[in-house]
């Protein structure tokens, strides 16, 4: 059977592949038998977890995809250079992918000993990278014998990576720490002795639940929150922090408290809750404090980051921007004064990411 | 001016917005605005009725989009499509094919309600279903889960049923239709004439309002109120005098819209105009007359002079974002071919008394204007081809004759290319050329069928047309699902400072039914 359940990547069922984007649903084939089943889950799901890993597809790459396609309209009957390959590619997709695939397509092209010309009189071979709503679709159509022949390679959108944002490279060092298909409400760095991670406070699915990270962003222990009764609603608002060796979840209208020893044992009661005020950073190098702030409209268009001077007496300093690629869903206190945590939702990918924000001196 | 210069006046001018930005911005917060609850949308469609029962759409119909558009507030769907190309949970928390994707698992989302109270099961599912689903897929259900058996390899099942008709609902004793989507019907009032002057007609509405106990939480607006039938530019002037938050707006009143500065959204082309033969007229057979006709039109001047740029010219039956293939199909005007395949006709083809008579969608002035122009071009071919819109009962004299040609407008419905293209081919009357054994979802396949359907040349696509809509400022977390709907359940008003609306104010992140 082939099979795709809800949850991302924390889900655990038995015969049930699981993906970092809970969109791949050509999965490999389950042997009927449980244990055997049971077993190659476990070898195939436990490395891949909180990795964004790509469909089973074999092509993960444009690059890949190009040179399959380069081969199979090499291989088109009667096909013979010299072409003039002409390139094809939509507009807001163009900038993200680069140019590198249709290098990779020209040169695969000569590989298979069909030759690329510029001459404008040449039989002319276009090809084309378009997204359609499940797919990238690459294609190569050209005329042969007076008969259209068309040759294409496909893999899924969720296969594809864009290439990692860019770092804004001055005084504000900005690094993508954590990334999962689900949706992150917030973060909270720990540190207790040599044990350092991120604690997260997400939906699987439709639960909330509690996750601890370790550095690596590996998942390493998890606490449900359904017991708590808080029902599922489009803005929920949560916030975590770290009071010693048990970590406090925030609610509308509850307090609960998670001990890793036992994350079973959630204890909740009623609370107002006690909003973070906004963060302040305070780098080694500058006794004063900069404030951080989101000024986004809303959650449907990318925001950027406010990084001001805080304190009356330092109002002439200047302010930094940092852009980010969606909606600021919270920022948080790191574990040292200089850093924070800032959670958004990638609009490109639809992945919620969380950065870690730290002021850097100098530059 | 010297380039040193340059450099100063984009630094002061980078200065001043930065600034600029940080004293225009609110004052600090956590994060992004934080939604607010309550408040009615004010939406106001051309379209003069429609259905909710997505047993009654037709597929293509450009009325039944509409309906879809609306329908997406009451009911969902068993999965959904993001906008990143993954598949995510609705009514359905799993699902799974066997490796010739014919057969189909679905598990039922558990403790989910209908608007009138009554849980939801497998069985709901099936009835809903069953009705919808193309010929050869069967469904059968339990209490949680349901079977989906189609006769052929469909493993584009899911782009099927996250788009489309493919709702679940449940038909009640009274004929109407409950579902578990973020709002409920709680008025429909069908046009009826005014009480001031009995022969103008007060147009239709249908008001919605929050689905209080949605699994997917409640949405932040309160309720919705649809006003159907208004004329194009009154709605203009509500959405500009803060009467409207939402219109739709025809291609041709776009640009006068974004001269008046307001706030127009546009989709992905998702209307094609074409031009469909019918054996009405004999003529019709002689594929040089298509072929004549074909080469004779000029859809550059359409797209860019008729539409002013709110149309692209059409290649392929299928739109570029859908197949990704459509731009290899070449649709190159080609007068002095069209002129020398009609001078091999008979001259009483398409000349003479022997008009071609073509039928006009009556979908609006851009219809009428394009059927027009259709006309002209063919003359330029030394064709004749009289326009006549198409009427109920048949008023003018071309459309009570029998026509060979039909100008119209096809709407789509699925995020499947395949799908899509069966039911254009039906709407064609052409015999799919589909292998039952094989799944079409293949691109090579697809390519070559809507290649064989478009040599025929009994189809003549014209132009994609993309969804425009106005959208007040106050509006906020617009968005649209791949498949046109739009995401009105996550939509919020903005209101002013100080103002009195009488819309809830809530502590963020605490809106109403959150509480437990």
């Amino acid at each position: 059977m082939r099979t795709v359940s809800e949850g991302g990547p924390y889900n655990c069922a038995s015969c049930v592949l699981l993906s970092g984007q809970n969109a791949v649903r050509r999965t490999s084939d389950c042997p009927p038998h449980f244990l055997v089943c049971f077993f190659l889950m476990i070898l195939l799901v436990v490395p891949s977890l909180w990795a964004q890993t790509p469909a089973n597809g074999q092509i993960v790459t444009l690059d890949d995809a190009a040179q399959q396609l380069a081969e199979r309209a090499a291989a088109i009957p009667g096909l013979r250079g010299p072409l003039r390959v002409e390139f094809f590619q939509d507009g807001a997709f163009a900038g993200e992918t680069g140019k590198d695939w249709q290098e990779s397509f020209k040169r695969n092209l000569e590989k298979a000993r069909v030759s690329v010309t510029e001459d404008a009189g040449a039989n002319v071979l276009r090809v084309g990278l378009a997204e359609t709503p499940t797919e990238l679709v690459l294609s190569a159509g050209v005329r042969v014998s007076e008969k259209e022949e068309a040759r294409f390679v496909t893999l899924p959108r969720t296969a594809f990576h864009a290439s990692s944002l860019p770092v804004v490279p001055v005084r504000i060092e900005k690094q993508l720490v954590f990334q999962s298909g689900d949706r992150i409400l917030d973060a909270a760095a720990f540190a207790d002795g040599g044990d350092t991670g991120l604690l997260l406070l997400a939906y699987r699915g439709t639960d909330l639940s509690l996750i601890k990270t370790d550095t690596s962003g590996t998942s390493r222990q998890f606490a449900s929150l359904a017991a708590t009764g808080i029902r599922t609603s489009r803005d929920l608002r949560g916030e975590v922090t770290v009071a010693g060796n048990e970590t406090q979840v925030s609610l509308p209208g509850k307090s609960c408290r998670v001990g890793w020893s036992t994350p079973d044992d959630v204890n909740c009661g009623g609370a107002k809750p006690t909003w973070r005020a906004a963060v302040v950073l305070t780098p080694a190098c500058d006794g004063g404090g900069w404030k951080l702030a989101a000024d986004g409209a809303d959650w449907s268009s990318p925001d950027m980051l406010q990084v001001m001077p805080d304190g009356a007496g330092r109002r002439g300093s200047a302010a930094l921007l940092s852009d980010f690629p969606g909606p600021i869903l919270s920022i948080a206190g790191a574990e040292v004064p200089s850093a924070a945590l800032v959670v958004t939702r990638n609009l490109r990918t639809g992945n919620y990411e969380v950065y870690r924000i730290t002021l850097a001196c100098g530059n | 001016m010297k380039s040193t210069e340059l450099r100063w006046l984009a630094g002061i001018s980078a200065l001043a917005m930065t600034f600029g930005a940080l004293l225009l911005a609110p004052s600090p917060v956590g994060a992004t605005k934080h939604p607010r609850y309550g408040g009615t949308l004010r939406i106001e469609l051309h379209v003069a009725t429609l259905s909710l029962d997505p047993r009654e759409w037709k597929p293509g119909s450009v009325a039944a989009a509409d309906s879809e558009r609306l329908a997406g507030l009451v009911y969902d769907r068993l999965v959904t499509l993001d906008e990143y190309g993954r598949f995510q949970p609705g009514l359905a928390t799993e699902w799974s094919h066997d490796a010739s994707a014919r057969n189909w698992q679905f598990k039922i989302r558990s403790g989910v309600k209908f608007s009138d109270g009554t849980p939801l099961t497998g069985k709901d599912v099936l009835a809903a279903l069953q009705p919808l689903l193309p010929t050869g897929l069967t469904v059968s259900g339990g209490e949680n889960n349901v079977a989906i058996h189609s006769q052929r390899p469909t493993a584009d099942l899911l782009e099927q049923l996250a788009s489309g008709r493919y709702f679940i609902y449940r038909a009640q004793a009274g004929n109407g239709l409950v579902g578990t989507g973020p709002f409920v019907v709680a008025e429909a009032v069908p046009a009826a004439p005014s009480e001031a002057n009995s022969s103008v007609l007060k147009p239709a509405h249908l008001k919605f309002r929050a689905n209080e106990e949605c699994w997917a939480g409640r949405p932040f607006l309160d309720a919705i109120d649809v006003m159907l039938g208004d004329p194009a530019l009154r709605q203009m002037l509500n959405l500009q005098v803060g009467r409207a938050e939402l219109i739709d707006i025809s291609p041709d009143l776009v640009r006068k819209a974004r001269q008046e500065n307001l706030r127009v959204w546009s989709s992905a082309p998702d209307t094609l105009l074409a031009l469909r033969f019918d054996e009405a007229q004999p003529a019709t057979g002689d594929a040089r007359l298509r072929e004549a006709l074909d080469m004779s039109l000029d859809r550059e001047t359409m797209a860019n002079v008729l539409l002013q740029r709110q149309a692209i010219p059409a290649a392929g039956l299928l739109p570029q974002w859908l197949s990704g293939y459509a731009f290899l199909f070449g649709s190159g005007m080609n007068l002095e071919r069209a002129k020398e395949l009609r001078a091999e006709l008979p001259a009483n083809v398409a000349g003479g008394t022997e008009a071609l008579r073509m039928r006009v969608d009556a979908v609006g002035d851009v219809m009428k204007l394009l059927g027009e122009r259709v006309a002209v071009n063919a003359r330029q071919a030394n064709l004749s081809v009289q326009s006549a819109p198409h009427t109920v009962g048949g008023g003018g004299t071309a459309a009570s004759l029998p026509s060979g040609l039909h100008l119209f407008a096809w709407h789509y419905d699925s995020l499947s290319p395949r799908a899509e293209l069966q039911e254009i081919a039906q709407h064609l009357h052409a015999e799919p050329a589909t292998d039952v054994t094989n799944d079409s979802s293949d691109p090579e396949r697809l390519f070559a069928e809507e290649r064989q359907l478009l040599e025929t040349r009994r189809i003549l696509p014209l132009l994609l047309l993309p969804e425009y809509v106005g959208i007040a400022t106050n509006v906020r977390n617009w968005s649209v699902a791949p498949n046109g709907e739009w995401r009105l359940a996550d939509v919020w008003l903005e209101t002013g400072p100080g103002a009195s609306s009488g819309e809830a104010s809530v502590e963020p992140g605490g809106g109403r039914g959150v509480h437990p």
